[in-house]
């Protein structure tokens, strides 16, 4: 009689005691599950700060921190006049992504995703824009210097952003997931083969 | 009833209660040992270990929605390239860098974002996001190979990079790992069903569809305490306490979308909207004291919805982007 007492009273303060909280994302090293190769590098998660630099680079390593604190304002790095729809140029793109083979849905998107550079980069005269004053100002001061003044025109940089209407972001989706399905397609043939020896 | 039927009734139940919590974890154990050929020969199972990951170049402006391998090299100066990278909702992105040649101090970069970022909106927006903005941005020129493997907190992010000199270039591989409690996510599709769940976290999860669409909630749990209803529910909105919101906007960034609905008690039974604006998503607001869970089906709305709305929709506020 005692003893299932005894034993469902320890199953009830396991039951109940505080664990740690449930997080999303795991720490570094393997998880209950994890199946990764212990050769490897662990994946630095962006939770984890950044590795503590080596001693000798450590007087420089944090004088780009402060700089880019300041760093509040946004702003997109123009690649061109989107104005202009690249509709009409993209539906046969579009199309022959039906067929469903490997190779014309790469030719295709090959395609569509130079004509959608040109669209991007064509009129050179957004460069006269803020934004485009503020690219240029990007542009010398991601050379790689480390003097102050660059360091200080890189902290009025706001980050680098894309200009992308939502109409081209699920046009390159599509044909993302498109991949995707045709490379899973390819997979499935490979496996009935591999089956059917 | 005897009394030692009724203390093993009890201690049965106790059990079950406290495996509640474990089943998610056993899921995730079960498919990560999960066998899917169990009656294969081991010749055909090295076979099929032994396929080649996937591979192909990257372009300069690129979408990649699955995993492998994938080199960029400059044939002539690229200077404006970016490249987007999205897996399941339950999946973290991580990319991995093969082998990179750029030449940083000639003005080269190449930076890895942690989400999306498009016209200065991203996603997640600075509120649901662990980081600063500035520390979500990687530079390798910065850091260099010591930061060879970059986890996404979610399932979507992002390269920027320039190339000066034709020739340079960089190999990526892409792989994802699979994410227990996703909280932030973009769908890749218009069409499907999602269960976001914030169990006892302090923080804002929103799971974002980048299409206009009906949003139908199935279920709703806010105030749940490992399992035990609380006779007190969580009483949210207004900005307090646990709750869900549904937001419709035009850009990408959800703290800057306009709040349609908000939902702040628990409810069982489907209730649909339909949103007509570029991007819908649905944010659930946890204070950390619950288990909060909704689950929610969505789909694309048809052109001829968004031309004649009828029924629960707000689309006028949306009708301005089109």
């Amino acid at each position: 009689m005692r003893l299932p007492l005894l034993v469902s009273a320890g199953v009830l303060l396991v039951a109940l005691l505080p664990c740690p909280p449930c997080r999303a994302l795991l720490s570094r090293g393997p998880g209950p599950g994890a199946r990764e190769a212990p050769q490897s590098p662990q994946p630095l998660d962006f939770f984890q700060p950044p590795p503590p630099p080596p001693q000798s680079e450590q007087p420089q390593q944090p004088q780009p921190r402060p700089v880019l604190l300041r760093m509040g304002e946004e702003y997109f790095l123009r690649l061109g006049n989107l104005n202009k729809s690249p509709a009409a140029p993209l539906s046969p793109a579009s199309s022959l992504l039906a067929s469903g083979s490997r190779p014309s849905p790469d030719q295709a998107a090959a395609n569509f995703f130079r004509v959608l550079l040109q669209q991007l980069l064509l009129p050179r005269r957004s460069l006269d824009s803020p934004a485009g004053v503020a690219e240029r100002g990007a542009d010398s001061a991601l050379g790689g210097h480390q003097e102050a003044p660059e360091r200080e025109r890189r902290s009025e940089e706001p980050p680098i952003s894309l200009d992308l209407t939502f109409h081209l972001l699920r046009e390159v989706l599509e044909m993302a997931r498109a991949e995707q399905l045709a490379q899973q397609a390819h997979s499935n043939r490979k496996l009935m083969e591999i089956i059917g020896k | 009833m005897s009394p030692n039927f009724k203390l093993q009734c009890h201690f049965i139940l106790i059990f079950l209660v406290a495996l509640r919590g474990e089943t998610r974890y056993l899921e995730l154990r079960e498919a990560a040992d999960y066998d899917p050929f169990p009656l294969f020969s081991a010749h055909l199972k090295r076979e099929l270990a032994g396929e080649q990951p996937y591979r192909r170049a990257l372009r300069c402006l690129d979408m990649l929605s699955l995993q492998g391998q994938f080199t960029f090299t400059a044939d002539r100066p690229q200077l404006h390239c970016a490249a987007f990278f999205i897996g399941e909702p339950e999946e973290f992105i991580t990319i991995h860098y093969d082998l990179v040649s750029i030449d940083c101090q000639g003005g080269d970069f190449l930076k890895v974002f942690d989400g999306w970022i498009l016209k200065g909106e991203k996603f997640p927006s600075s509120q649901d996001h662990p980081l600063p903005t500035t520390e979500r941005y990687i530079d390798f020129c910065q850091s260099g190979l010591s930061r060879r493997s970059i986890r996404a907190s979610q399932n979507v992010a992002m390269i920027f990079f320039r190339i000066h000199e034709p020739g340079n270039g960089f190999t990526l591989t892409i792989k994802t790992d699979p994410n227990l409690f996703p909280c932030n996510a973009i769908s890749q599709t218009p069409n499907g069903r999602f269960t976001l769940v914030v169990p006892h976290q302090h923080r804002n999860c929103s799971f974002s569809i980048i299409y206009p669409a009906v949003i139908k909630i199935s279920d709703l749990t806010l105030g749940h305490l490992n399992g035990l209803q609380l006779k007190k529910p969580s009483v949210g909105c207004g900005g307090v306490g646990d709750f869900v919101e549904l937001l419709g906007g035009a850009g990408l960034d959800p703290s800057k979308m306009m709040p349609l609905a908000d939902l702040c008690y628990p409810f069982h039974g489907p209730a649909q909207m339909k949103i007509g604006c570029d991007n819908t998503v649905v944010r659930m607001v946890s204070s950390g004291k619950h288990i909060n869970r909704v689950t929610f089906e969505y789909r694309q709305l048809e052109p001829y919805e968004l031309e004649s709305p009828n029924g629960n929709s707000i689309q006028e506020f949306c009708l301005s982007s089109f």
